[in-house]
Parts: C-alpha cells; structure tokens; sequence
C-alpha cells in the first residue's frame, strides 16, 4: 500500500468511527436533553404563573389550526408552531397561558417566558430564560424593577420601549431586545392560544 | 444598523481576549513587540473571517440539513484547520513578503480558540451569513487592538523596575486586567 | 514503576500547564468565576486528556506521520463531544455556565501539546498517567484561581457561605479584570515558590 493510500484509508477510517461513535453518544443523549429542557421550561411557568398546580402544553399553529395529529403537516408546520403553555389550578380551571418569547440583544439571543391570566388577558408574571448580556450591565434585565414594568401590560399595549417600558440605563439594547420579545410572543400567543380554543 | 451592532460589540463591548477570555494563549505569547503583535493579530483576522463564512456555509448546509448537529465540533476544527492551511500555501504563492511576516503565526493560529469559538458563537446566535463574517470582522479587529494595546504597554515595561517574581507573564496579567477593567468602560455603549 | 509517578508528578508541579507552562489559559480565566466551575472544567479536560492520550497511543503506530495532526484533532474533538453531550444531559446547570469552553477544550493546547509531544511516542500506560498528571496540575491550579475569586468575589467557597453575612466583597473579582489580575499575582507567587525551590536544591 503507498503512502498517500494509506494515508487517505488511516484519515477516513478515524473519521467514520468517529462519527459513528458521536451518532450513537447523541441518540443516547439527545432525548434526556430535550426532556431536561422541557421539564426546566414547565418548572418556570409555575413561576410566571402563580397560583397553578399543573401545566399542559398546547402545540398551536399560527393559522389557528391544532397541527399535532398529523406529522407530515407537523413537519412542514415545525417551524411556525407556537408552544404555548396552559396553566391549570387544582380544579382543572384554566388560570392562564405562558409562552416564550425571542429575540436578539447584545451578546445573543435573549429568551424570555412570559405568563399571561386567562379573564384579564393581562402579563402577571415574567422571566429571563436566557441571556448572554454583559454582567453586571445587559444583565440587569433580570431584576426585577426592570421586569415589573411588564406586569399588568395587555396586547393592546404598545410594549416598546421609550413608550411604556423605561429602558435599563447603559443596556438600551438589551432592555429593547426583552421588551421585543415579549412584544412578538405575545402577538403569535394570543393569536393561537385564542384561535385554537 | 444592526452589522454596526455586532462589529462594535465585537471589537470593543464584548472583546474577544479582554472580555469573553478567548485567545489568551497568543495574547500572551506574542505580545511582547507591537510590530510582531500587529501581524499576528492581522494573520488571525483574516483567518476568522475566511473561518466564519466557511464554518457558517458547512453548519446551515451541510450539518443541519442532515441532521448531524453533533458532529459540529469535529467538522468546525477540521475547516479551521484546512483553512489555516490554504490560507499559508495561497500567501507562499501570492505574497511572498507577507508570507515572511505572517507565516509563522499561521499555525498557531489553529488552536486558537477565539476561531473556534467564534464559528459556534455565530451557530448560536443565529446570525445571518453577513452577520457571521462581520462578526468574525469585529472579532478579529478586536482581537488584534487587545494585542497591540498589550504589546504596546510591555515594550515599555521593558524600562520599568518590576519586582523579580512578577516580570514576565505575572506583570502581564495584571496589566491585561487594568486594560479590561478599561474596557468595561465600553459596556453599554451601542 | 518509579517512571509512571514522575509521569503523573510532572504535570502536578514541575511542568504545571497553568503555572509553568501557562497553555490552556482561556478556561482558565473564563470559567473560574467560583471553585466548583473551575474544579469541573478541571475534571472535564482530565477526561479529555486521559482518553486522548491513551488511544493516540495505542494508535501511534498505525497513524501515518503526514496526517498525524488532523487524527489528533479528530479524536480529540470525538472526545469532546462525547464530554459535550453527556455533560448537556446529566449536568444541565453546569453544562450552561461552562457553555462555549467545553466545545473548547479542542483546541486546548495542553491536550493537542501532550498528544503530539508525549503520548504519540511513548506507551500506552505512561500516556495514561502523563494525561491524568497533566489533567490533575490543570485542575487544582483552576480550583486554586476559582476559590480565590470566589471567596474574594461572593464571600463563599464551593457555593458554602465562608465570610460572615454582609461582608463586604469585591464585586469585580467575577468580572474579566479580576480573573486576570487573580492569575497575573498567583504566578508570581509560584514563580517565588519556585525560585526558593531552587535555591534549597
């Protein structure tokens, strides 16, 4: 065997049992990720929403249709669903709905959960999922001065900051990326959660 | 409006080796003449900017596609490392008298994280194509300003009576951390 | 049998990547923000590099000298992942503060350095005992700069309160310009404990 053949075999050979030894790690691992994720996201609407004992996730297309039952349609929908988290007290009632909400700040993209009361249609609870803002700067979009100014906001609220959310002095990015956010989660949110009831 | 965003938070804000701590390793090797610091930090620029549109076109192209998320790490270092070698055989060729100032850097420049760490960055942050390469712009830009800025303050050290056990890497970091306590000044600037 | 402990003493002391040879710096910097994140990383790269330098042993042989560099990397990087991956599943929180350096640990140099210089020459068992040496002088030195800056910075040590209630701390010791400032002054101070070694000897 010349070299350069065997050079190529060496290279190709550690390559491919590379990639199956990583395929394998990650179907292993791949679907305790997800599970952890989810279970993190239902534990923080209990936060957002307070006065739940129980959560259900409602999987909604923007076109007000409940796409779950047809995974080719699911398929093609994956991209536009909005999860959308329902929140039940001990009878079973409906308290309210949490969804999340994206968009860019400084360091990335800034997540937040939003929860929303049922009769009032108002915010009664925020949280930053994650941020990867400056510390000590971007970051303080995780106190709560600066959250509260949510609380009580509905859809028809403007949520833009310099109209009715006071930016974080020195993080005027990140304060516009939370206040985005929730701005287009809200709008997908309702639009759904509303339709698909 | 928004390229502007990333470029300046790339080379100031968020600064690649004074802020998110990649690239110390060269930041403290070769910072020791402004004129050495100056080529490296330009021969790493280049390489992040040619890095970052490959390591884009191979995540949204080929990883995602077909759903081989996890090979991300492994594919990113090989293009880097490809890369960095293209990059050296096309300055042999092309450019003779920049080969002889930049070459000896270009292997280093392999493992030099903010290069890798810069292609996942761009991953994560979902950046467009555009976004990516003037991402790798800011990160290389700023890369070499801390280099310089470093370089710089140890040439003149050179002259100053450092106690014995500090003189060395010692006195360079504590200097590296005034600098980023200066650049911290930059927070909140955009 | 003697040649195995100075294989694992090595890279405890006299060859100390952090301290000595200072490679493998920018997790050393960015993840020491408390002890436990430092004393992870730590362990993480140990892993890395126990693993690493085992099979590129084993393999020396076989790997042509050409492409000896690319099949480094690449088992290095099947390392990481496999670190990467289980760590994303089993240890959630700390996977999300160590985020971006353990996909790094690639181009750690300590790992690269050791493969090329150590183990793609010498046997199987003194690879094993040079990575878990060099691993162990990377992590106490992380868990050494982490405490610091942790009990400076938070007034606690491995998330336990240690300074009393409402001591004042240094807010700054968790940001950039403390972990450099934290590293620059222990060098020196090994660069005296050395600097005395050598005079007794």
């Amino acid at each position: 065997m010349s070299e350069s053949v065997r050079m190529v075999v060496v290279l190709t050979v550690i390559a491919m049992v590379s990639a199956g030894i990583l395929s394998q790690v990650y179907s292993v691992t791949s679907g305790i990720i997800e599970e952890n994720a989810a279970r993190e996201l239902e534990s923080s609407v209990f936060e957002v929403l307070p006065g739940i004992s129980k959560v259900e996730i409602i999987k909604a297309s923007p076109q007000d249709r409940l796409v779950e039952d047809d995974p080719k349609e699911m398929r093609e929908e994956e991209q536009r669903i909005t999860l959308i988290y329902q929140g039940l007290d001990d009878s079973g009632k409906a308290v309210g709905y949490a969804f999340v909400g994206e968009a860019n700040g400084y360091g990335g993209a800034v997540r937040v959960l939003v929860g929303v009361g049922e009769e009032t249609n108002k915010i009664v609870g925020l949280k930053i999922l994650s941020h990867a803002e400056t510390p000590g700067l971007g970051s303080r979009i995780e106190e709560e001065t600066f959250r509260s100014q949510f609380i009580g906001k509905s859809v028809q609220d403007p949520i833009a900051l310099g109209k009715d959310i006071d930016s974080i002095s020195g993080a005027t990015v990140s304060s516009r990326a939370v206040s985005e956010a929730v701005r287009r989660g809200f709008d997908e949110a309702t639009a759904a959660y509303k339709g698909g009831n | 409006m928004n390229l502007l965003v990333i470029l300046l938070s790339a080379i100031l804000v968020n600064n690649f080796v004074l802020v998110r701590f990649l690239g110390i390793c060269p930041f403290m090797g070769v910072s020791k003449q402004v004129e050495t610091a100056l080529g490296m930090g330009l021969a790493t620029t280049f390489v992040m900017v040619v890095a970052s549109a490959a390591t884009w076109l191979i995540q949204w192209f080929i990883l995602e596609p077909f759903g081989l998320p996890f090979l991300q790490n492994v594919a990113f270092i090989l293009v880097i490392a490809s890369m960095v070698q293209l990059v050296e055989m096309f300055l042999h060729k092309t450019s003779p008298s920049l080969y002889r100032s930049m070459g000896i850097f270009l292997p280093l420049i392999t493992t030099n994280c903010a290069i890798l760490g810069l292609a996942i960055m761009a991953v994560q942050g979902g950046y467009t194509f555009i976004e990516s390469v003037v991402f790798g712009l800011g990160g290389g830009l700023g890369f070499t300003l801390a280099l310089v800025l470093l370089a710089g303050i140890r040439e003149e050290l050179r002259f100053s009576d450092v106690p014995k056990p500090l003189q060395g890497a010692g006195i360079a970091f504590i200097v590296a951390g005034l600098l980023s306590l200066a650049f911290s000044g930059f927070a909140g600037l955009v | 049998m003697k040649g195995i402990l100075n294989d694992l003493r090595r890279g405890l002391w006299s060859e100390n990547p952090t301290f000595r040879i200072m490679i493998g710096l920018c997790p050393t910097l960015a993840v020491t923000t408390s002890a436990i994140n430092g004393m992870s990383m730590g362990l993480a790269t140990t892993f890395v590099l126990v693993c690493s330098s085992a099979l590129i042993s084993l393999l020396k042989n076989l790997i042509p000298d050409k492409v000896r560099i690319p099949s480094f990397i690449i088992i290095i990087a099947t390392f990481v992942t496999i670190v990467d991956l289980f760590m994303n599943a089993l240890l959630p929180d700390l996977h999300r503060v160590l985020g971006l350096f353990i996909p790094l640990i690639v181009v750690n140099c300590i790992v690269l350095g050791r493969a090329e210089a150590y183990a793609s020459k010498m046997p199987v068992i003194n690879s094993i005992f040079d990575g878990l040496g060099m691993g162990l002088g990377f992590t106490w030195a992380l868990t050494l700069l982490g405490s610091i800056r942790e009990i400076l910075g938070a007034g606690s040590i491995f998330g336990k309160q240690l300074l009393p209630e409402g001591t004042p701390t240094l807010g700054i010791m968790g940001l950039p310009p403390g972990a450099f400032i934290t590293l620059g002054i222990l060098m020196a101070l090994m660069n005296m404990i050395a600097a005395r070694q050598n005079k007794v000897s």
